[in-house]
C-alpha cells in the first residue's frame, strides 16, 4: 500500500500523533499489507489498557513509586509510536509519582501527589481513548482502501 | 604506742638485734649517767637507781618518751626479769628504790649476744605480716599492669594519630586527583573545541593520536597561535602532582600491607577499601524490593547499590564464570573480526547488504514489548540477527551462556525490572569487556548520560529512538563488519555531536552518541524538551568523560599509588571500582 499523505493521515489521527514517528513504524510495513504496524499499534493497545488497570489499582492503593514507574513505562512505547499525548500524559504521571512537580522541584505533600496523579490519569485515559479511536479507523479506513482497489 | 615502738625494734638496726635492745645497751654505756642507771655489778644485769630522775631525763633522751611504765613493759616483752633486790650491803641508796633487770643474753661483755633477746609470743603478730606481704605482692601486680595499660593506651593513641595522618592524606590525595580531573576535563573540552572545526584539515590518525596521549601535545607547529590549546595545557599543568603527598601515600600503603608491622590493627580496618570490589560483587545489598515494572538504577534510593544484585538464579554463579572465562580467552582486543564463521546465520537479506561476510548479531534487552518489536523490527531492516531480552537479568544469563563474542552490539534499555541496564552491563562488562552497549533510554540528562558511560556503556541512544539514529548507532559501533568501512570521517555529520571529532571515528570502540532526529519542525513535541538542543555540547562532554581511555587513565591515576603493589589494574577496570570513585565527583561535572 502506499503511504498516505500527511494531511490524510492527520485528518484521521488527529493531533496526538507525531506523524514523523508514526511514519517511520508504516515504512517497516512489507509492501502492500500493514501486518507489523497493526501487530505494534495493537499490541499498545493492549499494553496500554492493562498499564491503565495497573494505575488504577495503584492509586487505590496509594503507590506513588508503582505509579511513577508505569508512567515510565507507557511512556516509552507511546513515545516510540509517535503517541505525543499519551506520552506527555505518562511523563506527567511519572513525575508527580516521584513526588516531583512538572518542573523538577520536589513536591513533598504525598497527597497533593496523588490528586495531581488521578488528574492526569483522567487525562491521559480520554487522550488514548481518541488516539485509538483515530488508530482504528485508520486501519479500518486502509482495509476498506485495498478492499476497495 | 607499742605496737609502733615493737614494728621499729623488729625492723631496724645494722645488726639482728632490736631497736629497743640497742637503745638499752647504748643507755647503759652512756659514761654521764651512771649514776641514775648502769650495769649490774656483775655485767649480767642492769640497775636503775632513781627511777623518777631515769624516767625525767633518760627515757626521752634515749627512748624519747617519759613513762616509766611503758619502759617496763617492753623490758617484760623482751623477757627481761625483774631481779629481787639483794640484801647485800652494796645498796647505796638505803630507801630500796632500785629497780635490777636481767635476761640471759643481756650482758655487758656480749654485745653479739643481744641478737638473741627477741620480743616473746611473736607468734601472734607472724600472720598479719604474711597478710600484709600478700598484699604488697598484689599492689606490685596490679601496678604492673597498670603501667603496661598506659603503655597500651599511649600505643594506641599513637597508632590513632598515625590513622588519623594517614586519613589526611589520602583525603588529601583524593581532593588533588578530583581537582586534577576536573581539569582534565576542562582541558579536553578546550581542545574539542578546537579540534573540532579543524577536523576536515587534518589528519585524522595523527590527531587520534594526540587525543590518546590524554594532553602531551606536541609543541610543535603553532601551538601559540591556538588559544584553547594553550589554555588547555595550562589547565592542565596547573594543579602540580603532589609526589610529596604520593611518597608518603605509599609509605604509608607499605606499612598497611605488611602485617607483622606495628600497624596491624589499622590494616583489617583500611583493607576494604584497597580490596578489589570485582571478588565481592556478590555482597552489594539487594535494592528495590517487590519490583515488578522497573529498577531506576539512577534512582537516589538505591544509586549507591548499583549494581543491584541479579536476581535469584546464578547469583553465585556469574563470577565463576566469569573468571573461567577469563582463562581461556587470550585476548579482547580482536573481538568480532576473526572468529565466527561467516555466514552462519541467513535470514531475511533482502536490503542489499550493509554488512560483509559476517552478518551482526545485535541483542536488544528492552522491557517495554512496543519498544522491543519496533527495534527489532528496525534491526532486522538493516540486515542484523536480533535477539532479544526482556530485563538486564535474562540478558546477562543470555550472555554467559553464549560466548563472549557472540554478540556484536547490545542495546540496552535502563530502567527495566528484575535487573536494570546499567547493573547489567557491569555484569556483562566483567564477561564481554568489549562489546559495545548502547544505552537506550529516555533518561538523558547529563548527569544520567555521564553514569552510562561511567558503569561501562559506550554510547547512548535517545528514545524514542528513530530508524535513522540506530542505524547510526549501528554503523559507528560495528564499522569492522561493514562491506564498506568507511575509510574516514564520511560517516555523517550528526548535527553538533562527537560524530565529529576525528579520534572517535578512527577509534572502532569508543564513544558514540546518537542524535534522537527529533520529529521534523515539531518542537512542541520534542522528547524531553530542552534537554537536548541546550545540553548538546554538555553531553558530549560527558561522553568523553566515559570513554574507555579517559577512565582507564583515571583509574592508573587513583589505583596506581592507592594500590601499586597488588597489580590489579587492568584495562578493563571493574565498574565497581569506578563507581566507588566516581560518585564522589560525578557532580563536579557541568
Amino acid at each position: 500500500m502506499a503511504l498516505p499523505d500527511d494531511k490524510e493521515l492527520e485528518s484521521i489521527l488527529g493531533d496526538g500523533v507525531d506523524l514523523t514517528t508514526f511514519k517511520q513504524i508504516l515504512e517497516m510495513d512489507e509492501p502492500g499489507d500493514n501486518e507489523f504496524s497493526t501487530s505494534i499499534v495493537f499490541g499498545f493497545f493492549e499494553q496500554a489498557e492493562e498499564t491503565f488497570e495497573r494505575m488504577d489499582v495503584a492509586l487505590d492503593e496509594k503507590d506513588l513509586e508503582k505509579l511513577s514507574e508505569l508512567g515510565h513505562f507507557l511512556k516509552g512505547s507511546s513515545a516510540t509510536l509517535g503517541l505525543i499525548k499519551v506520552r506527555d500524559g505518562c511523563e506527567k504521571i511519572q513525575r508527580y509519582g516521584k513526588q516531583e512537580n512538572l518542573d523538577g522541584s520536589p513536591e513533598p505533600d504525598a497527597d497533593v501527589c496523588l490528586a495531581r496523579v488521578k488528574e492526569a490519569l483522567m487525562a491521559v485515559k480520554s487522550d488514548y481513548e481518541e488516539v485509538e479511536i483515530g488508530l482504528k479507523k485508520f486501519y479500518d479506513k486502509d482495509d476498506e482502501d485495498e478492499d476497495g482497489a | 604506742m607499742s605496737g609502733t615502738e615493737a614494728a621499729a625494734a623488729q625492723g631496724g638496726g645494722g645488726n639482728n638485734a632490736s631497736e629497743f635492745v640497742r637503745k638499752l645497751f647504748r643507755m647503759l654505756e652512756d659514761p654521764s649517767h651512771q649514776d641514775v642507771a648502769r650495769w649490774g655489778k656483775d655485767g649480767d644485769s642492769f640497775v636503775v637507781v632513781e627511777g623518777e630522775k631515769f624516767t625525767r631525763s633518760i627515757l626521752p633522751k634515749h627512748f624519747k618518751h617519759s613513762n616509766m611504765s611503758s619502759f617496763i613493759r617492753q623490758l617484760n616483752k623482751y623477757d627481761f626479769h625483774k631481779v629481787k633486790p639483794s640484801t647485800d650491803g652494796d645498796s647505796t641508796s638505803p630507801n630500796g628504790n632500785i629497780l635490777e633487770f636481767k635476761h640471759p643474753y643481756f650482758r655487758v661483755d656480749s654485745k653479739d649476744d643481744l641478737d638473741n633477746i627477741r620480743r616473746k609470743a611473736p607468734a601472734t603478730r607472724k600472720p598479719q605480716v604474711a597478710e600484709d606481704f600478700t598484699t604488697s605482692q598484689h599492689v606490685s601486680v596490679i601496678s604492673e599492669q597498670l603501667t603496661a595499660t598506659q603503655q597500651q593506651v599511649q600505643q594506641l593513641q599513637e597508632l590513632f594519630a598515625d590513622v588519623s595522618q594517614t586519613n589526611r592524606l589520602l583525603v588529601n590525595e583524593v581532593l588533588t586527583l578530583q581537582k586534577m580531573l576536573n581539569a582534565q576535563k576542562q582541558a579536553q573540552y578546550e581542545m574539542l573545541n578546537y579540534l573540532s572545526p579543524y577536523n576536515h584539515n587534518r589528519n585524522n590518525g595523527m590527531m587520534g593520536h594526540q587525543m590518546n596521549s590524554n594532553g602531551s601535545m606536541p609543541t610543535a607547529e603553532g601551538d601559540e597561535a591556538v588559544p584553547e590549546l594553550r589554555r588547555a595545557r595550562e589547565l592542565l599543568s596547573s594543579v602540580p602532582a603532589d609526589t610529596v603527598a604520593d611518597r608518603e601515600l605509599e609509605r604509608l600503603h607499605d606499612i598497611y600491607e605488611s602485617p607483622a608491622d606495628s600497624a596491624t590493627m589499622v590494616t583489617p580496618v583500611s583493607m576494604p577499601m584497597m580490596h578489589d570490589p570485582m571478588n565481592d560483587i556478590s555482597r552489594y545489598p539487594v535494592y528495590p524490593v517487590g519490583q515488578t515494572v522497573g529498577i531506576d538504577p539512577f534512582h537516589s534510593d538505591h544509586i549507591n547499590k548499583i549494581p543491584y544484585a541479579i536476581p535469584n538464579e546464578g547469583s553465585s554463579g556469574p563470577m565463576d564464570q566469569h573468571q573461567q572465562h577469563q582463562q581461556h580467552t587470550p585476548q579482547p582486543g580482536s573481538s568480532g573480526q576473526m572468529n565466527n564463521a561467516p555466514g552462519t546465520s541467513g535470514s531475511m537479506d533482502k536490503p542489499a547488504s550493509l554488512w560483509g561476510p559476517k552478518k551482526p548479531v545485535v541483542f536488544l534487552v528492552e522491557d517495554d514489548p512496543t519498544c522491543a518489536k519496533i527495534g527489532i523490527k528496525f534491526l532486522k531492516s538493516m540486515g542484523c540477527d536480533v535477539e532479544h531480552a526482556n530485563n538486564g537479568a535474562e540478558a546477562f544469563s543470555r550472555v554467559s551462556t553464549v560466548g563472549r563474542d557472540h554478540f556484536d552490539l547490545i542495546f540496552m534499555d535502563i530502567i527495566m525490572p528484575r535487573l536494570d541496564g546499567v547493573s547489567a552491563t557491569m555484569y556483562i562488562r566483567q564477561h564481554c569487556p568489549t562489546t559495545p552497549i548502547i544505552a537506550m533510554t529516555s533518561n538523558i540528562r547529563p548527569d544520567e548520560v555521564n553514569g552510562y558511560f561511567e558503569h561501562g556503556m559506550n554510547g547512548v541512544l535517545a528514545k524514542p529512538f528513530t530508524k535513522e539514529g540506530m542505524l547510526k548507532s549501528v554503523k559507528t559501533n560495528m564499522q569492522h563488519l561493514l562491506k564498506n568501512p568507511p575509510s574516514q570521517s564520511d560517516n555523517g555529520h550528526g548535527p553538533g555531536f562527537l560524530m565529529n571529532v576525528p579520534y572517535l571515528s578512527t577509534t572502532g570502540n569508543s564513544i558514540k552518541f546518537e542524535s534522537p532526529t527529533p520529529p521534523a519542525g515539531a518542537s512542541g513535541s520534542n522528547w524531553s524538551s530542552g534537554h537536548m538542543s541546550q545540553n548538546g555540547v554538555d553531553q558530549s562532554f560527558g561522553l568523553m568523560d566515559g570513554s574507555n581511555q579517559y577512565n582507564i587513565s583515571q583509574n592508573r591515576g587513583g589505583y596506581s599509588t592507592m594500590d601499586a603493589s597488588s597489580g590489579r589494574i587492568s584495562d578493563h577496570d571493574s565498574p565497581p571500582e569506578k563507581r566507588q570513585r566516581l560518585n564522589n565527583s560525578q557532580r563536579n561535572y557541568a
